[in-house]
């Protein structure tokens, strides 16, 4: 887990904004990712992937972020959903009894082509 | 729990009934090859050409009792995976002395001495697993292949306390050896798969041919019927407290064998799997003892798990426990049929030494894979190497031992009860100051979590602790320290580990943290601070094996336990 700060990469796929999280999110990183996130729901973007698969694990405090901007989306009528739930962060999903709280796809190309 | 790629029907799935029914077949035909260790003990009995026939009956029912009983799905019997039972050298040994010292009903009361204990200890196997090791399994395995191997070499050349190598038993071991070992290396499908069963019809062929199969020796003088319930009539029990050690220690070498199987079993079952889960190991060990009990009592000698059948659902990506209730059900009629156990008990002695040599190099290479999945360190190497070395050194002065006081001579004669011994005894006393620590303290305003991340991995890496637990180590630093915020009289990280568990301790000053069973729900984390406060507490609970929190004066301390 060396080398676990916080990286956010952003890019488009056709009308779908993927935002590509990797190393770790807790309480320190986790504003970041929640400006990032409200930015693009206030520029009007409809389709929002954040791709989880290059996360190492994720807090509490990441998740409340990640819940507070999907429902931020749905009151602005746009889409965000996540993909790459795998290996640890997955346990910790289940663990916290989340899966069903998000829009979960398999991979970044299944995603898409559900969000476009 | 991620699906294997090359699983075909998972624990909990039903094959159609014909598949179900050929996946059996298989399996019967594989755990057919163990009857061979009952009808030694059988021959070395001396029975009658009827109470031979009536034994392997009971054996074929012991098997399929034997295999419900360990895969059964249910609160008190079984470990709910396929994993089915078999005739091994584990019991074979020590029951060839208790027939040596107080004949069959020894044999029997031993043996439901050993499977009592079995269920006896089985509520406890959490907690013996530092006496129970992977590599003290790995070296039980082995040492079972090294006696296999043994046994093996003395059928195939005849060897009696009379005669000497027999040319014409050494020819049809040939036959037969080389045939399975030919379809094993240079075939593939059904005939790789079966060629045990094979080579040793083709060393059935070579005895007829020259003339040392004699299938009528086996049929009574009275004849035998079509059907026939198997008869229990010499069965007696009787016990000898010398020979309480020898299956003491079947009881502990049949556990070691059991959690290797089912082990496999679910992970054959699970692409994620890490490790084993106890309670399916706990149901199976019941379900072990209760099996040998049963054995006892209906006049057979004990059952194991079946390292072959687990081999066999890993080949064929069949693992359905209703696969196991049909094996039950199979051996339960063949047991009624006089003329299987006849095919059974006429299995020429040069055939049944090419079984057992040929099947000693699986047994005996999966147990030194066990061995060394695990990094040995000069602690394990002198456990399992003085072991090991103890267990050649029981059959090679089998002589000298044999003069030592009666109460030794079961632990010191046999060759699986000394390595295992050795190995448990010497496992416990190499684990004096086994276990090591490291601390580091963060004063307040300077809790570094990238120096817990690195703290914690160079421990790991040093201490070859397993990453996937560390991982969950370090996310459980993290979301602690997260959830403590700034203490204002810094904060204490302690790390403790042996290969068995990992304890991490955090000390604060501060309130005692209380961990909540119930999880919020994903409106309470949305809504409020709090709720995401109940979901840190709840993964930590839930990430842990164990946590706990206790206070002492404004310090308080936090200890998060990772089994290993």
């Amino acid at each position: 887990m060396n080398n676990s700060a916080l990286s956010i990469e952003q890019s488009h796929s056709g009308v779908v904004c993927i935002v590509a999280l990797k190393g770790r999110v807790d309480s320190a990183s986790a504003g970041e990712v929640m400006v990032r996130l409200s930015d693009l729901i206030s520029a009007g973007e409809k389709a929002i992937l954040v791709d989880l698969g290059g996360l190492l694990y994720l807090t509490s405090a990441a998740f409340r972020v990640l819940l507070v901007a999907t429902d931020e989306a749905e009151r602005s009528a746009a889409r965000l959903a996540l993909c790459n739930v795998i290996g640890q962060v997955r346990e910790l999903f289940e663990m916290g009894g989340l899966l069903d709280a998000f829009t979960i796809h398999g991979s970044r190309e299944e995603a898409v082509g559900r969000l476009s | 729990m991620a699906r294997p790629p090359g699983l075909l029907y998972a624990v909990d799935e039903t094959p159609p009934p014909l598949t179900l029914v050929i996946a059996a077949l298989q399996q019967v035909a594989v755990m057919s090859n163990s009857l061979i260790y009952p009808i030694i003990l059988a021959r070395e009995a001396g029975l009658s050409s009827s109470d031979l026939l009536n034994f392997a009956s009971v054996s074929m029912l012991a098997l399929g009792v034997g295999t419900i009983l360990l895969c059964a799905r249910s609160r008190y019997t079984g470990c709910s995976y396929l994993c089915p039972a078999g005739f091994t050298q584990i019991y074979l040994g020590p029951s060839l002395l208790a027939l040596e010292r107080g004949g069959l009903a020894l044999v029997f009361g031993m043996t439901v001495i050993a499977g009592l204990l079995q269920v006896a200890i089985a509520p406890s196997l959490r907690r013996m697993r530092t006496l129970l090791p992977p590599e003290i399994a790995g070296l039980v395995i082995a040492v079972v292949g090294l006696s296999i191997a043994v046994i093996g070499v003395r059928y195939s050349l005849g060897i009696t306390g009379k005669r000497d190598i027999q040319p014409v038993y050494l020819a049809i071991t040939g036959v037969s050896l080389v045939t399975m070992i030919i379809l094993n290396i240079w075939t593939k499908g059904y005939t790789r798969m079966f060629c045990v069963l094979i080579g040793m019809a083709a060393g059935y062929a070579a005895s007829w041919v020259i003339g040392i199969l004699d299938l009528s020796a086996a049929v009574p003088s009275e004849g035998i019927d079509l059907l026939r319930l198997p008869g229990f009539r010499f069965v007696q029990l009787t016990f000898d407290p010398n020979l309480i050690a020898p299956f003491v220690i079947v009881a502990l070498a049949g556990t070691l064998h059991l959690m290797g199987n089912v082990s496999t079993a679910q992970r054959i079952n699970d692409d994620d799997w890490v490790r084993p889960n106890f309670s399916s190991l706990i149901g199976g060990l019941r379900g072990h003892g209760i099996a040998a009990v049963f054995c006892g009592l209906v006049g057979s000698i004990g059952v194991n798990s079946y390292t072959s059948c687990i081999g066999v659902s890993t080949a064929t990506g069949i693992t359905s426990r209703n696969v196991a209730y049909a094996i039950g059900i199979i051996f339960a009629l063949l047991s009624l049929v006089p003329a299987a156990a006849i095919v059974v008990a006429t299995i020429p002695a040069p055939v049944v030494g090419a079984a057992l040599f040929f099947t000693a190099a699986f047994v005996f290479t999966s147990g030194l894979q066990m061995i060394t999945a695990r990094m040995l360190d000069s602690r394990k190497t002198i456990v399992i190497g003085l072991s090991f070395g103890a267990a050649v050194m029981a059959d090679v002065y089998q002589d000298v031992f044999a003069t030592v006081p009666t109460v030794l001579q079961p632990i010191l004669g046999n060759a699986l009860v000394l390595g295992t011994s050795c190995g448990v005894l010497l496992n416990l006393i190499t684990r004096i100051g086994v276990r090591q620590r490291a601390s580091v303290r963060f004063e307040p305003d300077h809790i570094d979590r990238e120096a817990v991340e690195q703290f914690l991995a160079e421990q790991g890496a040093h201490w070859a602790a397993r990453r996937d637990i560390i991982n969950r180590a370090i996310f459980g630093a993290v979301q602690l320290l997260e959830l403590l915020g700034d203490s204002p009289g810094g904060v204490e990280l302690e790390a403790s580990f042996d290969e068995f568990n990992l304890d991490l301790r955090i000390r604060y000053t501060g309130l005692p943290l209380v961990f909540p069973d119930h999880r919020p729900s994903a409106r309470d984390i949305l809504e409020s601070v709090e709720g995401e406060r109940l979901l840190a507490g709840h993964l930590l609970r839930r990430s842990a094996d164990r946590i706990g929190c206790r206070a002492s004066g404004e310090r308080a301390e936090v200890h998060l336990h990772y089994d290993h």
